[in-house]
């Protein structure tokens, strides 16, 4: 598998040189109870789904792309 | 004059030839026997397309005669047949193979099951090409990653006239199997791919001769595979040229050596020089009968041309006749050689291995034999990146009712009758059962048969496509696949020399090299309780986070009141996931209002720098976050004449007015600015030293050298172990478990649980309103306790052992440990094989913390 992924300082860039942080959620949950579902729950969408991506191996700053889960394009 | 051996007999090797030339011309005609049947096989594609004529050279399987130049001293091996290739008693199974249908194992070793390993060894035995060599070592393989805007695989008319034409658009890389031009028999073609190769350099794409696609996976990525290097290449897109081979016909007898496709026949005849027979038909269907004739002529044959439809071919060892049926009716030919150019096979295996549109075809693959003027327009067109026409394949060989479908794995067209009369009536249902087109040549000879076999039985549309394609085209060698896997990553600090001067034993821990031991733990713990000691902790992650809003950031990610810490102290920092989890754990500095340090443990560096870059993106703070591992070296000082040896070295105030507990200052040791923190992992009077790395061996020296006063000795990660225990700091990983709240740590004291707001503080609330389950206590020991032992109380298995000892600062032997709650109580007294543990307050060694405040 490969795919390229653009970072905002180093341009289109291999995908192994980042590390997935996963769906883009909120980063905080007015109460206990929606919580869990912010923290647990994934939509694992079949499609176009916005994801964090840190470039581990370049400039070592998050970036927040479109990757359709289907075909593995990413949109900048 | 050169020669190979070719098993154990010496074969006279001319310039040019490929180990099957040689063989061929001293009249071997058996170059394998086939895989279930041992039926013999000779040479066919002669193009490295099939499977007929894999030999081990020099030790190594699997190499294709006819595509792998001989050289002299060469040591060739037949790799099938038993006792030889030649007389292979085997050969009994082709009478028994009508009795062994395809799923012949599946059924008759279904019962009883103890027969089947045994079975099983056997057919192994009769089957199966080569031999692996287990000891031989394997070839160190490089890597490279090429990115390019085209790729372009095959450097024949279409893929040069593609790579010249794509060249304007940016840069190209062609990827060519063998040598431009080579073995190629047709003078127009050879004048046409040397016109265009020089069109393409000169237009500057870069050829790679030697240089094998075997697959196309996501991206596009291709990996290229050369003779020393594995290219992977990553481009934006992918035009295939890899041309066509002659159809592989099916009728009685196709399989008997002797039988030819025609190209390969051709290359033996007017490259090689080497006659294929003496009386010789050719049966083409194709455009290039005559050119076939032409060549095979000149290599000294007699040459029959017809055009028709090959009924049967007979003979015993090698052909020797065949039936054809010709416009004016059935003719038989005596022959010893029968040379096939019926249709068009297209080596679109590449292309069926991927649904991406920027991988297109080009030339013969998508249009076999068309004409060389057409071929070059195919190319330019692709090259330009115009849409490609849709696929013609040409004409197609019928099948008879008999004869071997797939050459490779022995599957006959009764074979493929049988499985359907079975129920499985789709082509990739047909692939798996019968393995056809599973073997060497990928189905390269046999995929399209298999669909047009599904087509004629009437399958539904979706039942009677060609089979998907997955890498490898070609067979790589293990060695191939691994290039640069075995390379590791190792961190070493810059005090790495002085540890291995002072014979220590160098541990990995993570990515990084450090002293488990300098030869004496005792006598090292020793040091760190009585006297004083050194321990090199440049590992540790250690980061600046400053900004104006540096404190926010910390104080809203950290589970921590950083607003309570004033500049010059420092604190015992936890890190919690947003599961409330424990994540890492390290040393929180204020260095000023908006400026701090931070330590994370050794492995856990890049995670934190991740995870705080993460935050401070999210938070839209105005925080940076420096990672100064690799910049800073730290060397921690502890024991009780720790600020003794400091003063021998440095002017500085040292006392805990200056440097508070814990807390940290600014001091010059040896001449080396350093930021000494007082901590107490240990639990002795401590300072780490953070200096600049390039400063660390002096400071090592000095310290080393003063402490030679009070018998000074470094300590490693062993006596370190035993250190921590006796003061019963966990040690992230190995006592704790990915779902560890701080409660079931004992490390709720390290929670600010009023403030508003820090990563996974909702989570802790809900976990800390039910009752805790689980939870890691302190152990003493009746005696000597092993790791990892399990806990039992009352017969019952509660827990196990995560870390122990046997301690003399501790008075004998200690542990952690978890245990879970029996009906919302924890056992205090437990059994650990044949030792009691008894759960212990901690820590172990001076639990009033008196020594470390020093």
């Amino acid at each position: 598998m490969s795919m390229l992924v653009t970072c905002p300082t180093c341009g289109r860039r291999p995908f192994t040189e980042f590390s997935f942080g996963g769906e883009l959620r909120d980063i905080a949950s007015p109460d206990a109870a929606t919580d869990f579902a912010r923290v647990y729950l994934r939509d694992n969408a079949a499609g176009p789904q916005q994801e964090r991506w840190f470039h581990l191996l370049g400039c070592r700053r998050w970036v927040t792309l479109t990757r359709d889960t289907g075909s593995n394009r990413v949109e900048a | 004059m050169p020669s190979l051996r070719l098993d154990g007999r010496r074969i006279d090797v001319r310039d040019g030839d490929t180990i099957a030339a040689a063989a061929y011309r001293a009249g071997i005609r058996t170059f394998s026997r086939s895989l279930k049947a041992h039926r013999r096989r000779g040479l066919y594609c002669g193009t490295g397309d099939c499977a007929n004529c894999l030999v081990t050279v020099d030790g190594l399987p699997g190499e294709r005669a006819c595509v792998t130049p001989a050289r002299d001293g060469m040591k060739v091996d037949r790799e099938t047949g038993w006792p030889s290739t030649d007389r292979d008693l085997l050969a009994i199974n082709d009478r028994l193979h009508r009795l062994m249908p395809v799923g012949f194992y599946y059924k008759v070793f279904a019962r009883p099951r103890w027969l089947w390993p045994i079975a099983e060894r056997v057919i192994r035995r009769a089957t199966g090409t080569g031999t692996l060599p287990l000891k031989a070592p394997a070839r160190r393989m490089a890597t490279r990653f090429v990115r390019v805007r085209t790729l372009v695989i095959g450097g024949g008319v279409a893929g040069l006239a593609a790579a010249a034409t794509a060249a304007a658009d940016g840069s190209v890389l062609v990827a060519e199997e063998r040598e431009l031009g080579a073995r190629i028999t047709d003078p127009a073609a050879r004048e046409t791919i040397a016109r265009l190769a020089a069109e393409a350099r000169a237009a500057g794409a870069e050829v790679l001769e030697g240089h094998t696609a075997i697959g196309i996976y996501e991206g596009p990525a291709t990996a290229v595979l050369g003779r020393d290097e594995l290219v992977e290449v990553e481009a934006e897109r992918v035009i295939v040229a890899t041309g066509a081979v002659e159809a592989h016909g099916v009728f009685p007898g196709n399989d008997l050596p002797g039988v030819w496709l025609g190209r390969g026949a051709a290359v033996m005849a007017a490259i090689h020089g080497v006659p294929i027979g003496d009386r010789v038909v050719i049966v083409a269907n194709t455009d290039e009968g005559q050119h076939l004739a032409d060549a095979i002529r000149a290599g000294g044959s007699d040459v029959a041309l017809v055009a028709g439809r090959v009924l049967e071919a007979r003979g015993s060892r090698e052909v020797s006749s065949v039936s054809v049926l010709t416009p004016e009716g059935r003719r038989a030919f005596a022959c010893d050689a029968l040379v096939l150019s019926l249709g068009w096979a297209p080596r679109d295996t590449l292309l069926r291995m991927t649904a991406e549109p920027e991988v297109v075809g080009a030339g013969d693959v998508t249009s076999p034999g068309r004409s060389l003027a057409d071929a070059e327009a195919s190319g330019r067109a692709a090259g330009r990146g115009d849409p490609v026409e849709p696929a013609d394949a040409g004409p197609w060989p019928v099948a008879e009712q008999d004869g071997y479908v797939c050459v490779c794995e022995d599957v006959s067209m009764h074979d493929l009758e049988h499985a359907w009369s079975e129920g499985w009536t789709s082509s990739e249902i047909l692939k798996r059962y019968t393995t056809a087109t599973m073997g060497p040549c990928q189905g390269a000879l046999c995929s399209r048969h298999l669909a047009e076999h599904a087509r004629a039985k009437g399958a539904a549309p979706a039942a009677r496509g060609r089979t998907t394609a997955r890498p490898p085209v070609r067979a790589p060698r293990l060695g191939d696949l691994t290039g640069a896997v075995h390379e590791q990553v190792e961190r070493r600090t810059a005090l790495h020399e002085r540890h291995v001067a002072a014979g220590a034993r160098i541990d990995h821990s993570g990515v990084w090299l450090r002293p488990g031991t300098y030869g004496d733990v005792d006598g090292e713990i020793r040091a760190v309780r009585e006297r004083v000691s050194v321990m090199d902790v440049s590992t540790l992650g250690k980061f600046l986070v400053a900004g104006r809003e540096a404190r926010m950031l910390l104080d809203r990610v950290f589970p921590l009141d950083v607003g309570s810490i004033a500049p010059g102290r420092a604190r015992y920092l936890l890190a919690l996931d947003e599961a409330g989890y424990v994540m890492d754990d390290g040393l929180l500095a204020a260095l000023g209002d908006d400026t701090f340090y931070l330590t994370s443990t050794s492995g856990g560096a890049d995670r934190m720098e991740a995870w705080l870059r993460n935050w401070t993106d999210r938070l839209e703070l105005h925080a940076h976050v420096l990672n100064q591992t690799a910049q800073l070296g730290a060397i921690n000082v502890a024991g009780p004449h720790a600020r003794d040896l400091l003063a021998t070295l440095s002017e500085d105030d040292l006392s805990r007015a200056a440097i508070p507990y814990p807390g940290h200052a600014e001091i010059t040791v040896a001449g080396v600015p350093c930021r000494a923190i007082a901590v107490g992992f240990v639990g002795e009077l401590s300072y780490e030293l953070h200096h600049p790395r390039g400063r660390s061996i002096e400071l090592w020296d000095a310290l080393l050298d003063a402490g030679a006063a009070w018998d000074i000795r470094p300590h490693g990660l062993d006596a370190l172990d035993v250190l921590r225990l006796e003061k019963s700091h966990v040690y992230l990983a190995q006592d704790t478990m990915p779902d560890d709240h701080p409660a079931k740590l004992g490390l709720d004291w390290a929670v600010a649980t009023h403030k508003d707001e820090f990563v996974g503080k909702r989570a802790l609330e809900r976990m800390n309103a039910l009752p805790l389950e689980r939870r890691l206590v302190g152990l003493r020991f009746d005696g000597p306790p092993q790791r990892g032992y399990p806990l039992a109380a009352d017969g019952v298995i509660v827990g196990r052992i995560t870390s122990c000892t046997v301690s003399s600062a501790a008075g004998g032997p200690v542990g952690l440990g978890w245990l879970r709650a029996i009906d919302g109580t924890f056992p205090s007294v437990l059994r650990a094989g044949d030792v009691t543990a008894t759960v212990s307050p901690t820590p172990f060694y001076d639990p009033e913390g008196v020594r470390l405040r020093g």
